[in-house]
């Protein structure tokens, strides 16, 4: 465990360290993005993109910042933890041989399976909300001011995704040995999930529909979680949690 | 309702099939309480399967089993806490230091168990400050041989602890086991070194094909290797027949006989062969034997020439 909780530690940390490098510019950059945006959305190639554009421009400041972070940052350096977090969680223990001593010890495999997908999951979740804490003083810098509450239920929104990617990823890794093939399948569905999402007419059929600037401003809106997204993404993880432990259950070293 | 006896090993048919191989066919098997029993067969006998299930690593599709008095049942936790196990594979973390590895190894087990682990260790001279990945494929047979000796539980299930170690440490390797089994622990080893098995071990169990096809002490096998009677002849057109002829003649009169090759081997019904060469020098077809061999059967020959599968 102390070895597993190093890697997931040493990954958690240096998500956030990348999270926070990637959000840090972005916010401080809000002032001169505000002022060109016109330009902005002459450059934009694609009708999706335009609206972005729009959107942010209405939103304001808080639209702004939960497009950089929530949507581009954890969307992609997100999903990219919570895959590379999940398939080695089992198959990277089939894979290179130690599943057979990972389990013969006197743990039942139900309490090895919940640490290992506990550990993932904080690893994939608390770097998306401590970044999130960095915002509001990242702001005062530039003469803005927003409160916690809707970027924490934002951030809180935006984990429930990971954690189902998280999830799906962690499910296969207790049903496989071959953690890279995981890895390669689950991030070309998420690419082609942005692809999705930049094409106007199939845009609605993207998975990062449920995470862009719009569902924000929702939340914002209503100072909180809509149960309408926030149930299925929460089911969605639980119900491959509970498959894993079934299927870890049955698995032979 | 099995019976479940502190130290022992209780198997009632067991099965296990991996697709439509069948890698354990049911089996009864019944070890302890104490003394070491070596489970002996080629690879892919159906051994580590056996030993596997024991502990829950895999489900068995059929039978029951118990360990020292636990049912295997769930995931096999109540037996791992009444075992230690020894694994075949030796796949361990390579970025851990030696002493590190046995933490892990040990993990859920008797808070002494680390610095017993660490006495075995030193015993095997293995350098624990040392990362794994620097470890010789031995060394780490020997890291895991120490960690399976020193949780304090009655039963040890130990694949192939010898597999890849030098003589040297092999002496020590068995000279622990000695001491282990003195002190009352039930073990059951498999191994493909059958000199230092038939050392160590009052019992052999032999598998083959996922079957047990025998089961005896290490009295009975020696009993048996000394009557083992091999008699080769010189080949010819008409040597089989005889071969065949003289062997389903001789069966009644001796234990088994059966025509290996130009050999009859026999196992004779007493410790004299006498009668039984007389009665081979009446037949015709046979000639005049040209080499004789009684009473000096090798654990591994023995193997071979009764059971007819080699031990490794």
């Amino acid at each position: 465990m102390v070895r597993w909780l190093n890697s997931t530690l040493g990954r958690g940390i240096g998500f956030f360290i990348v999270l926070e490098l990637m959000l840090v510019p972005a916010v401080l950059y809000w002032p001169d993005f505000s002022k060109h945006i016109g330009k902005f959305r002459a450059l934009a190639p694609l009708p999706v993109m335009r609206g972005i554009i729009d959107t942010l421009e209405t939103g304001g400041a808080f639209a702004y910042v939960t497009g950089q972070h929530f949507f581009k940052g954890c969307n992609t350096l997100g999903v990219a933890a919570a895959v590379l977090l999940s398939v080695g969680a089992i198959a990277g223990e089939a894979h290179r041989g130690t599943l057979e001593i990972f389990l013969a010890r006197p743990i039942s495999r139900a309490r090895l399976l919940t640490e290992r997908y506990v550990e993932g999951a904080l690893a994939v979740c608390l770097p998306v909300f401590l970044s999130t804490l960095t915002i509001p003083a990242l702001l005062e810098h530039i003469g803005e001011k927003l409160t916690y509450g809707p970027l924490l239920w934002s951030a809180l929104h935006t984990n429930l995704l990971l954690l189902a990617i998280y999830s799906l990823g962690f499910f296969l890794s207790t049903l496989s040995r071959t953690p890279l093939a995981i890895a390669f399948g689950l991030l070309f569905f998420t690419i082609l999930q942005f692809a999705l999402y930049l094409v106007e007419r199939v845009t609605h059929w993207s998975l990062f529909r449920l995470t862009d600037v719009e569902r924000f401003l929702e939340i914002q809106k209503r100072g909180g979680l809509d149960p309408k997204y926030w149930l299925p993404l929460a089911g969605v993880s639980l119900a491959l949690y509970i498959a894993s432990l079934r299927a870890f259950a049955r698995r032979t070293p | 309702m099995l019976e479940a006896a502190a130290g022992k090993i209780v198997v009632r048919g067991l099965t296990r099939r991996f697709g439509s191989k069948l890698a354990l066919a049911p089996t009864d098997l019944d070890v302890g309480p104490g003394g070491v029993t070596g489970l002996l067969g080629p690879n892919g006998s159906g051994k580590t399967t056996l030993m596997r299930m024991l502990i829950g690593l895999t489900k068995p599709d059929a039978g029951a089993a118990t360990v020292d008095g636990a049912a295997l049942e769930g995931d096999g936790l109540g037996i791992r806490r009444r075992c230690a196990y020894a694994p075949g594979e030796i796949a361990l973390y390579g970025e851990l230091s030696g002493a590190q590895q046995l933490e892990f190894l040990l993990r859920g087990r008797d808070r002494d168990a680390h610095a017993r682990a660490q006495s075995y260790a030193q015993r095997f001279e293995l350098p624990l400050e040392r990362r794994v990945h620097a470890y010789s494929h031995g060394m780490k047979r020997q890291l895991l041989f120490a960690a399976a000796l020193a949780p304090q539980v009655r039963v040890r299930i130990l694949d192939e602890p010898s597999e890849g170690l030098d003589p040297t440490k092999r002496g020590v390797l068995v000279e622990l086991l000695r001491e282990d089994a003195a002190r009352g622990t039930t073990i059951l080893l498999s191994s493909h070194h059958l000199g230092e098995v038939d050392r160590v071990c009052q019992r052999f169990v032999f598998i083959h094909g996922g079957k047990v096809i025998a089961n005896e002490s290490a009295e009975s096998t020696a009993a048996r290797a000394r009557r083992l009677l091999r008699v080769a002849y010189a080949p010819h057109d008409t040597l089989a027949q005889a071969l065949a002829r003289a062997a389903g003649e001789l069966a009644p009169h001796v234990r088994s006989a059966r025509v290996r090759d130009a050999e009859l081997l026999v196992e004779l019904a007493d410790d004299d062969p006498r009668g039984v060469l007389e009665r081979l020098a009446r037949f015709d077809g046979l000639g005049a034997p040209t080499a004789l061999e009684f009473g000096r059967a090798s654990l591994q020959e023995l193997y071979r020439d009764l059971y007819g599968v080699e031990a490794c």
